[in-house]
Formats: C-alpha cells, structure tokens, sequence
C-alpha cells in the first residue's frame, strides 16, 4: 500500500516532438480508489503504464510513498525501477491470463515468482477463491471459462499478492451490463476491505462516479479536472468536464449578458432569466458579452402557475420506468430534461424553469467556469 | 401431356432439368479432363519411385535384366540387407546431426525471435533484415573460409563440427519462422508477465516457449527435413572414403554408384531407407505441422 506522487510527467511516443502527457501532476492518496476518466486517446492508459513501469516517460518523476519508481530527463533514464520490481498488481481489459496453465497456476503465478513457500501460496489461491467464488474452477484450463469467470480469474490474480498498488485499466469493458453492475459492487467493495491504492482507467463515467474516491479527468494529454465525484458534477471546471459527466448531456445556451434597471438578465433569445445573486459578482465583467448557460436535465422542472418559464415544445418522450426523458424544442435548440412525475405531462407546450442554485457558466472563448 | 402441365409447372419443370441435367455434363466432361490431367502428372511424378521401390526388393541381376517398374519375379531382401550394411554407421551419424543440428538452430533461432518479435533494442531492424539476408545466402558462397574455421577448431571430419555448421546456418531460417509464432503472443501477457514479476528471460522460459510448442516443433521438423537431405556440409566438412570419421548417410548413399559399377537394388533399398524417417514424420506428424502453420498457437482470450 501506497501513496503515488506523479511530477511534471511528460510521455511522447516520438522522443519529444509531439506529448501525449503534458507535464503531468498528481498525488494519489495512500488507499484511495483513483479513476482515470477520459474519452479514447486522451492519455490515461498511458499514464496507468508510466506508473505500472510499463512504459517510460519523456520525462518527470513518480513517487511510491516516499521511493523513487521513475525519473526521467528529456528521453534519459535517470531512476527506473523495473515493473517487475514495483510490487504492483494490474488487470488488463483483454485479461491476459496464461493460456497454459490452470486457474489456480495463474493465480498463483506472481506468487511463485517470488519464492512464497508452497503451502503459502495454496493457502492465499485458496482464500482468494473462495472470496471470488472460484474454488470449483481452480483446476481448469483458461479456455473453459466464460467471460465472467475469467474477469474474477484475472482479479483474484491481482488480488492474490497484496500488491503496492493496484491497476486496472479496463477491466469491466469486455463484461455484459448486469455482470458489470454486479462486479463493479464487488471490486469497490474489495478494495475498500483491502485498502489498496487503486488506480481504474475507464472512458465510462458511471464506473468512475459509482466507484471513484478521486477522479481524475482528461482530455488530450492535460488533466481537466480532479476531485470528487460529486466536485466534478456540480462544480465542472470548464464545459469539457461539465459535457463528459452526467446523462444525458448538459445543455448549454449561449446566452448574452445584460444590464437592465440595475438587474442582470441571461438572453438566450428564445428566454431569459434574471442572473440569480450567488452568479452576479462573477457575471460582472461579461456584461454585454456572451456566456455559455449550462443546465443539467434534472435541473429542470414544469413552472408553477403564474410564474414566467421557459417555452418548450415536447417533441419526444422517453420513459425510464422511474422518471421521463423529455426532449423538447426551445426556439431552435432541442433541449432535453428529466421528469420524474409519475405521468408525462399532456400538453405539447410546456414552460420549464431551471434550477436557479444549479446554473453552470462558463465563458465561450476559454471555455472554463465563471461562477462559484 | 404437355398440355396437362400449367406453364409454370412446365417452366418449373424446365427448369429443375436444366439445373440438374446440363451442369452435370458440363462436370462430368470437366471432371475426366482434370482426372486425366491429375493422372498423367501423378504418373510422371511416381513412375520412378515405383521404379525405385519394385527394384529395391529385387535381386541384382534381376534389377539389371528386367525393366525398372515391372514387378519384381522373385521377391528378395537382399538389396535392404547389402544397404544396411553398409549405410549402418553412417545413418546413426546422420541422425546424430540431424537432430542435434536442428535443435541446436532452433534454440538459437527461438532467442533471436524472441528478441526480435516482442521487445525493442537500438537497430533491432538492422540485426532482422541482416537475418534476413543469411536465409537467402548460397551456402557455396561461404564454403571455403567454412572449411577454414572447423579446420581451425579442429573440428574437420567430426560430426560435431557438421552440427555446429548446421546449427548456425539454420538460425536464420529458424528465427524468420519462430519471429512470426511469438509475434501472436499477445502484448498483454508479456506485460502481465512482468507486473507479476518476471524478467525478460523468465517470460521466455515460463510464458512464451509453453505457448507456442507447436511452433517450436513445426521449426524442428522442417530443420530436421533441410539437414537430413542435406550433402553439402557433409561433403566439405568430413573426408571421403574408407577412412572417414564422420560419412553421412546422403554421401555413403552417393558412393554406391562406384568405379566398379552399381548394384541397383541396393541403391534403391539404400534410398528407401533414406527416405523412409521423413515420410514418417510427415505422415505421424503432418496434422501439426499444418495447423501450427495456419496459427501461431496461442491466443490469450
């Protein structure tokens, strides 16, 4: 167990003319559940391998607890511990369990690496299994597993050996949704008993906000934002995080922002709202500029009476079983909110008000968040 | 009759006749011409093995006064006995470098493939297209200084240094092939092989070579084939004659054909004999070879 320290780390894949990570910085606590999030190609996977010693960066520095794994100096080896000797554990998304050998062989692979006395690693398999419930499958052959089975099998192997540091990159994406649902419950529930630093590379932000202590998001090589789940959610940095987290997405409105009898109003054209108190210090300096509005779907809901809302018109309804979709036209734009009425409303026009405490802007040009 | 039909019964009827009549002559006139094709070449092709296995089992002045593929009047051993007498000590040395030759080139070739098919080092292209080049290389071109250096390791006219010449010269050709098995062991198993703690000789050793075995016997057969055949190391690198050291069964086979003249049948039986280890493995082990060319034997999911 430990904690992982991430330093300035660069990683490119032609010796420094094009980075994939961009001097990266991160603390990974000791214990912490870490999801890596991020759409295909942003960099978390390599940054995984840069940890896991797989791969060697450009250059920076990695710290487990207070040991030098990596440091590098523009392409030059300087501190490189080998990924055999990290004393980590990773599951691969393809699995990688060794076709030749038996469940039980594998799973006790890395401990017979390392010289655990027999009847020492007997004993861990065994435990192991029994908690994945594998015992009945200890002596068959990777072929005769199913897909599930050779998920538990891939964990138990990592599990198997008390490792540093535990990563995963993937490893539910090859499971069907209700397995993963169910697997996803226990690996969070596994490492909460164990403790193990854990890192969790995914592009699927329902794993990250269901199992994360700490997510950290990216894009293009560059973190866009850490924190915790709910910090991401409510708090998005700029409009990237903000349109990655929740479905369906946000809805964002370029809106211009004016000063009227002292009142600052949000013109979307096709509505407007007066800016609540808690967003009008920030909206100060964009007055007779544009922001981008960002409202949540479940950050709507049906006005009151004689209150003025918002003008949609319902264009289709999707039902969840425990609340609607509604997708429905506001001028031009098609917007979509979450209903969780027991009916879907009738009517085909209807007038919708945000949730004032829950408005997300940001500035069109640099895309990051203007409010508190 | 006709009239008895609707038209598209009738049409039907045309119909099914055509599909089942016309083809068929069609593929029968078709068929016989590829028959006959496919029987003249095998004719051509095995008139002289039969020649060779009818006058192996004939005795001597049979198998010079009667034609070569008629069948033999009296049956007779005699050829088989005269063979191995003299071909004894020379097969046991064409197996001892048979199989010594090509295991010593497939374990070099598997290393280098190893290396060059799952890791990177500086110029790993360089040291592959070099490889490359020595599978293509006419062995003629390199005979003399060859004979220089056994000679100087004092290993002229010894199976050994028949061996040596065979193990290294195999190399190249084992290690084009084997690259191609270990390049389908996954990328994900080598890295989980290192996370659980294992270096780049230990992955070899405990994940590589058990997953590709088919490989490695489908590499040895085919070095066992190509040094077993093989007459030009064995002419150069050993002496001829009633002194040597060293004769391989290829070349005691070639001497049958004497000064004096040839005892045909013995010729025959003696390249029977010859052939007959090959034609095993190939029948025994034919499966394999084939499905180890087709895959590379592993797949980790």
């Amino acid at each position: 167990m430990a904690a992982i320290t991430i330093k300035d780390m660069s990683v490119s894949y032609n010796k420094g003319k094009t980075f994939v990570l961009d001097r990266l910085n991160l603390a990974i606590k000791d214990g912490e559940f870490c999801v890596f999030l991020g759409p295909s190609g942003c960099g978390k996977s390599t940054a995984m391998y840069s940890i896991a010693g797989l791969l060697e960066p450009y250059a920076g520095e990695i710290y487990f607890d207070d040991t030098k794994m990596t440091e590098m100096e523009k392409g030059k080896k300087k501190t490189f511990v080998p990924p055999q000797e990290r004393n980590i554990a990773m599951v691969f998304q393809e699995y990688a369990l060794y076709p030749n050998m038996t469940v039980r062989e594998n799973m006790g692979f890395s401990l017979k690496t390392k010289k655990v006395p027999k009847e020492e690693i007997d004993k861990l398999v065994m435990e192991q299994a029994e908690k994945l419930e594998l015992t009945e499958l200890l002596d068959r052959r990777i072929a005769q597993l199913s897909g599930g089975q050779r998920q538990r099998v891939a964990l138990g192997r990592a599990l198997v050996r008390s490792p540093q540091v535990f990563l995963l990159d993937e490893p539910l994406g090859n499971l069907d949704a209700k397995l993963r649902d169910q697997v996803r419950y226990e690996l969070k529930k596994i490492q909460k008993e164990l403790n193990i630093t854990t890192v969790y590379v995914t592009h699927d932000q329902t794993e990250a906000m269901t199992m994360a202590d700490h997510i950290v998001l990216l894009n293009g090589g560059n973190i866009m934002q850490e924190g915790t789940p709910n910090e991401l959610y409510d708090h998005p940095a700029n409009e990237f995080v903000a349109g990655f987290l929740g479905t369906p997405q946000i809805n964002i409105f370029p809106c211009d922002v004016k000063q009227e009898n002292g009142d600052l109003i949000l013109d979307a054209g096709s509505f407007r709202l007066h800016a609540p108190e808690q967003v009008k210090a920030s909206l100060a300096a964009y007055v007779g500029k544009q922001v981008d509005l960002g409202i949540r779907p479940s950050d709507f809901e049906l006005a009151k009476e004689g209150v003025n809302g918002i003008p949609a018109r319902v264009d289709s309804i999707e039902p969840l079983g425990d609340a609607f979709l509604i997708y429905v036209r506001v001028g031009e734009k098609v917007v979509v909110f979450k209903y969780a009425g027991e009916h879907a409303p009738a009517e085909k026009d209807l007038l919708l008000t945000p949730n004032m405490l829950k408005l997300h802007l940001f500035d069109p040009q640099t895309q990051n968040r203007i409010n508190d | 009759m006709q009239n008895t039909l609707s038209p598209e019964r009738s049409r039907e009827g045309q119909a099914a006749q055509t599909l089942r009549v016309k083809p068929k002559w069609h593929m029968t006139v078709l068929h016989i011409v590829y028959y006959l094709v496919m029987i003249a070449f095998l004719v051509f092709y095995m008139l002289p093995f039969w020649g060779a296995v009818v006058s192996s089992f004939k005795s001597n002045t049979e198998a010079i006064s009667t034609s070569p593929i008629a069948l033999p009047q009296q049956f007779s051993m005699e050829g088989y006995s005269g063979a191995m007498d003299l071909l004894a000590v020379s097969l046991l040395n064409s197996f001892v470098v048979t199989v010594f030759g090509a295991a010593g080139s497939v374990f070099l070739g598997s290393i280098c493939a190893y290396a060059l098919g799952k890791w990177k080092f500086k110029m790993n292209n360089l040291f592959f297209i070099a490889l490359v080049a020595a599978t293509y290389l006419p062995f003629q071109a390199i005979l003399i200084p060859l004979l220089n250096n056994v000679t100087n390791f004092g290993l002229y006219d010894n199976i050994w240094g028949i061996v040596l010449a065979h193990a290294i010269f195999g190399m190249p050709m084992c290690t084009t092939m084997m690259r191609g098995y270990y390049a389908e062991v996954p990328d994900a198993l080598i890295r989980q092989a290192m996370v659980d703690g294992n270096g780049m000789w230990q992955i070899y050793w405990k994940i590589v070579i058990p997953n590709t075995k088919l490989a490695t016997v489908t590499t040895f057969v085919f070095q066992c084939t190509s040094i077993w055949n093989e007459m030009l190391f064995a002419l150069i690198l050993a002496a001829q004659g009633e002194s040597a050291n060293a004769p391989l069964a290829t070349i005691v086979l070639n001497g049958f054909v004497g000064s004096t003249g040839v005892e045909i049948n013995q010729l025959m039986a003696g390249s029977m004999i010859l052939a007959l280890p090959m034609l095993m493995i190939y029948i025994f082990m034919g499966k394999y070879l084939i499905s180890g060319q087709m895959s590379g034997a592993v797949t980790a999911s």
